[in-house]
């Protein structure tokens, strides 16, 4: 008898614990127990007094769960990004998550490097316009004018947003620029507005909610330091290949001397063909706006309408290429390059729009020797 | 079974200081923050303070002390304390005598011989964080005005 009573006693305090574990189950989050919950404990004694069976309940004993500020930033993407100089728009792709027990916003903003050691290489030039975008539509792909928010809004706990930084890259920049995602923790509750960067709490109250940092120091360099409520997260852009092996042979031959037809020599009055023969030894990379100029030389006249640029062939050009007028206004050139012959510093010019990588262009002119 | 039934709710509806003026038997709770404490010698100590800065993960201390102010012996004294919701079970602490635990608030024992259903069907062996109650049965009488303290381990989830 007395021990079944027993069971039930307990079972009732059971009945009570279950209906209170439910309702605790919507104040748990993936990253534990949500700040401000009020954790209450109360014990119960059964006993006998001289045989008279009796019960106590103790007082609450009571704490807040305090807001335990966590989170991670780690870049999404495994290379640097590739880019060009002068690139407008350049993206490096980062992962913000929440580690947070509760909603919170999270401020962003993009850093340059701050010149230590991280093992990525040696910065040697910043990124102008560098801005922190979040990735509106879960597609890991910064789309400019979709992708605009500047701040990740409510975020929930242990929910992670993708982070892009856009910027761009200087018209003449150095090889490698080291940026990094910086990424603070702040105050969120209201939708669509920025919260305030979050400070930990230093006088409280165990019934208070507390802001307790608990986030990890992020690399190491001191720029992120432990228990700050930061993270930085590191990637680099990298100007691809700077330089590419450009050469130009330069080499001649006697056209016609007037008197050999077979074997004309470089008499007065001959006229000679000369060939500049540009060649880019860089597989797979062209080079653009090549610019080649030529002094014709001494005792020499230049003739007139005679530049030619194509692809090499032939004595020089492959059937004749493109044939050039003489005048400073490119217009009236080739389409596909153009030229002109200064009569007063006596100078040769062919501007060539590409050469790609492993190719080679040509450019023939002929001279009368005086 | 009636009168027991009656005891259980007074002893629910009733509030607690005016129960605990008519019980012979003070019971007082209280929940500490366990934090590490580092020396300079890398040794680690471990301080029980006001649970003012606590997180998911931290570890608390839930302390249960009983005194006798009566004058007459209590007997058979069960000292039963659900886990507070928010908190996981870990283990005994300090010196006294180690709990029975539950998962369910119905079969009490130690940790290792109890189960809890799997989901994927049938049952498990029960981990510390299944446990629902905590429960100490004293073997001896409580004599008056005297009393003693227990204590288990607790994590916030």
């Amino acid at each position: 008898m007395f021990t079944r009573t027993m069971r039930l006693l307990l079972t009732g305090t059971a009945a009570v614990s279950g209906i209170a574990a439910s309702q605790a189950g919507a104040q748990t989050t993936p990253n534990g127990t949500a700040a401000g919950v009020l954790v209450t404990n109360t014990a119960n004694a059964t006993y006998s007094v001289n045989g008279q069976s009796q019960t106590t309940a103790s007082n609450a004993a009571t704490f807040v769960v305090d807001r335990k500020v966590n989170l991670t930033v780690v870049a999404l993407q495994s290379a640097d990004t590739q880019v060009n100089q002068g690139q407008v728009g350049a993206v490096t792709t980062y992962r913000v998550t929440n580690k947070t027990n509760a909603i919170q916003d999270i401020l962003l903003d993009g850093d340059q490097n701050l010149s230590l050691g991280l093992g990525l290489g040696t910065d040697n030039f910043d990124m102008q316009n560098l801005k922190a975008y979040v990735d509106s539509n879960g597609n890991n792909q910064y789309d400019p004018g979709v992708d605009t928010a500047t701040f990740i809004d409510e975020l929930a706990p242990d929910g992670a947003v993708t982070v892009f930084l856009v910027g761009d890259v200087p018209a003449s920049s150095a090889q490698l620029a080291i940026v990094n995602l910086h990424a603070t923790v702040a105050a969120g509750g209201q939708a669509g507005t920025k919260g305030a960067a979050l400070t930990a709490t230093l006088l409280n109250s165990k019934d208070d909610v507390d802001v307790v940092f608990a986030d990890a120091d992020t690399d190491g360099v001191g720029a992120d330091l432990l228990r700050d409520g930061q993270a930085r997260a590191y990637l680099a852009y990298v100007v691809g290949i700077h330089d590419v092996a450009l050469s130009v042979t330069k080499s001649s031959f006697v056209v016609s001397d007037g008197v050999s037809t077979l074997n004309p020599k470089a008499l007065p009055g001959a006229v000679v063909e000369y060939c500049l023969a540009v060649r880019n030894a860089t597989l797979g990379t062209g080079a653009n706006a090549v610019t080649l100029t030529d002094v014709i030389p001494t005792n020499t006249t230049y003739v007139p309408g005679s530049l030619k640029i194509g692809l090499p062939g032939g004595s020089c050009v492959l059937l004749g290429g493109e044939a050039q007028d003489d005048d400073a206004t490119d217009d009236t050139d080739g389409t596909t390059y153009k030229g002109s012959f200064d009569t007063q510093t006596k100078t040769v010019t062919a501007i060539i729009p590409t050469v790609n990588g492993g190719a080679a262009v040509s450019a023939a002119f002929n001279v009368t020797i005086n | 079974m009636i009168p027991f039934l009656f005891a259980a709710v007074a002893a629910a509806a009733s509030p607690q200081p005016a129960a605990a003026a008519a019980s012979p038997l003070a019971l007082t709770t209280t929940m500490l923050a366990e934090t590490r404490v580092p020396a300079a010698d890398g040794s680690v100590t471990m301080k029980l303070a006001a649970p003012n800065h606590v997180g998911p993960g931290d570890r608390v201390v839930v302390q249960l002390a009983y005194r006798n102010r009566g004058t007459a012996p209590i007997a058979g004294l069960v000292l039963a304390n659900p886990v507070p919701n928010g908190l996981a079970y870990r283990g005994p602490r300090g010196a006294g005598a180690a709990p029975e635990v539950s998962v369910d608030g119905r079969t009490f024992g130690p940790l290792s011989t109890l189960r809890v259903p799997a989901v994927a069907g049938g049952t498990r062996p029960a981990t510390a964080d299944d446990v629902t109650h905590v429960r100490w049965r004293l073997n001896s009488p409580v004599t008056a005005g005297t009393g003693g303290e227990l204590a288990f381990q607790a994590i916030v989830r």
